[in-house]
C-alpha cells in the first residue's frame, strides 16, 4: 500500500516523490499543461471534514509557516513531507475544496509546494493509510500541526 | 566526497581514533571520554560518518534516555516522587533531538529508499506508526510533568506508565533498526549516494543544532544519569566470582 512517505528528501531521493502526487501524465508539453495535484476533502474520524491528497492522505498546516512560506524543511520534511507541485502543474480542487484558496509557495528545498488559503500543505508519514490524521495536534519541529477543513481554517482542538 | 570539521567535538574524536578531549565543556562538567588534552589542543577531522553509523550513534542517545527513564520508573514504583526537571529534560532530549531530527531522517532518506526498493515494507510500517505513538507519548509527558501536576494524585503513576510503554517500544524499535533496517538501508544505496547522503545529514545537523549537537546532545543526557545518580557506568557491572551457571 502506498504511504505518505517520502517525498521530502530533495538531494538524493527526489524521485518520484511529484509523480506520486500529482495526477495526469507528464511527459509532452501538451500532457504537462494538464497535470494537477488535487485536493480533496474527505471525513476523517475523530477530526471531521479536512483536506486531503487525492488518494486520501491528510493534509496538515504548520504553525510557524504562519500562512507566509514554507519553513518545514530538511530532517522536518522528512516527518511532514510536503505537498509538491511539480514544475507546469497547476494545483486543482476536489468537491467541497474552494478553488479560490489553493496556491503555491516556493519550498526552500527546491519547486514548489500546495498551499490553501496561504497555508502550505503537508502530509504526515505516521499515516500509514489514507483516513487517518495521527499528526493532528501534534507540536513537533518547532510548532503545531493541524489538519485543516475546506473553508480554509485549521482545525484546532479546544484547550 | 566533502569533509567537514568540528573542533573541538566528541564527533572528531571518535572519527580520529580516539584520546582526544571530548571539549571544553564536556571535561569542566566531570565527563569525557578520555584522558583530557591541553586545553589548547584542537583536532581536525575531515571525514564523513555514514548515515547508517550517525542513526546508530543517535540510538545511543536515545538508550541513554530510555535508561533514565527506567530509573524514573523505579523510583514512582517504590512510591518516590519524580522531579520536574528530570521528566521535562529526558523528555525533551526526546522531543528535540530523536523526535524532531533523528525520525526525521530516518523518514525522509532511509525508509523511503527501502519502500522504493520493495523491502522491509511492513516492518517500515510499524516503525512509522510507532514513530508516532512515540510522540503523542512524549507530548503527554511534556504535557503533565510540572512541578505541580506532579504532586498531583496518581498522576506520578501515569507518567510512569507512560515512560514505561514508551521504553516497551523503542527497545526492540531500535534494535531492529539498528540490526536489519539499517543494514538493508545500506545494502540498497549505492556507495557514492551513501556518502553524499552522510555529508547531508551532517549539513542538516549543523543547520538545525550548530557545530557541535551530539555532543551538546550526549552531555544533556550524561547530566540528567548523573543527577538520577545512574551516570557511574560501573554500577551496572555485576558480581559473577565466584559464579556457578545454574545456581
Amino acid at each position: 500500500m502506498p504511504t505518505a512517505l517520502g517525498c521530502a528528501a530533495a538531494l538524493t531521493l527526489a524521485a518520484g516523490c511529484s509523480a506520486a502526487a500529482a495526477t495526469g501524465a507528464p511527459g509532452n508539453s501538451a500532457a504537462k499543461s494538464a497535470v494537477t495535484v488535487k485536493v480533496d476533502a474527505r471525513s476523517v474520524p475523530g477530526v471531521g471534514t479536512v483536506l486531503v491528497t487525492s488518494t486520501g492522505y491528510a493534509l496538515y498546516m504548520f504553525e510557524p509557516d504562519n500562512r507566509h512560506s514554507v519553513s518545514c524543511t530538511g530532517a522536518c520534511a522528512g516527518t511532514w513531507p510536503p505537498l509538491q507541485l511539480p514544475a507546469g502543474a497547476a494545483p486543482a480542487a476536489g468537491p467541497g475544496v474552494k478553488p479560490s484558496l489553493l496556491g503555491s509557495d516556493p519550498d526552500p528545498a527546491g519547486g514548489r509546494v500546495v498551499t490553501y488559503d496561504g497555508w502550505p500543505l503537508y502530509t504526515y508519514t505516521g499515516d500509514i493509510q489514507p483516513g487517518q490524521a495521527t499528526g493532528q495536534n501534534i507540536d513537533l519541529n518547532g510548532g503545531e500541526w493541524y489538519v485543516i477543513g475546506p473553508s480554509g481554517q485549521p482545525l484546532i482542538p479546544a484547550p | 566526497m566533502t569533509g567537514r570539521s568540528y573542533l573541538p567535538s566528541r564527533r572528531a574524536a571518535l572519527l580520529s581514533g580516539g584520546g582526544l578531549l571530548v571539549g571544553a565543556g564536556a571535561a569542566s562538567a566531570g565527563w569525557a571520554l578520555s584522558d583530557p588534552a591541553p586545553a589548547s589542543a584542537s583536532v581536525t577531522v575531515s571525514a564523513v560518518i555514514p548515515p547508517d553509523d550517525d542513526l546508530m550513534r543517535e540510538h545511543g542517545v536515545l538508550k541513554r534516555v530510555l535508561l533514565c527513564y527506567r530509573e524514573m520508573i523505579t523510583r514512582a514504583q517504590a512510591g518516590r516522587p519524580l522531579s520536574a526537571a528530570h521528566v521535562q529534560g529526558a523528555a525533551l532530549i526526546i522531543h528535540d533531538f530523536i523526535e524532531g531530527f533523528h525520525e526525521g531522517l530516518e523518514e525522509g532518506y532511509v525508509f523511503p529508499r527501502l519502500a522504493k526498493a520493495g523491502v522491509l515494507v511492513s516492518t517500515v510500517d510499524t516503525l512509522l506508526v510507532q514513530h508516532a505513538r512515540g510522540r503523542v507519548i512524549t507530548q503527554f509527558l511534556l504535557a503533565h510533568s510540572t512541578a505541580g501536576q506532579l504532586a498531583g494524585a496518581g498522576v506520578t503513576t501515569r507518567i510512569a506508565a507512560a515512560m514505561q510503554a514508551f521504553v516497551t517500544m523503542y527497545e526492540p524499535h531500535e534494535a531492529r533498526e539498528d540490526t536489519v533496517v539499517f543494514p538493508a538501508f545500506r545494502q540498497a544505496v549505492p556507495p557514492a549516494e551513501l556518502a553524499d547522503l552522510g555529508q547531508h545529514f551532517a549539513d542538516l545537523e549543523r543547520q538545525q543544532f550548530g557545530t557541535d549537537e551530539f555532543t551538546a546532545m550526549v552531555d544533556r543526557v550524561a547530566g540528567i544519569e548523573q543527577e538520577l545518580g545512574i551516570y557511574d557506568l560501573a554500577q551496572f557491572t555485576p558480581v559473577v566470582s565466584p559464579y556457578e551457571p545454574g545456581e
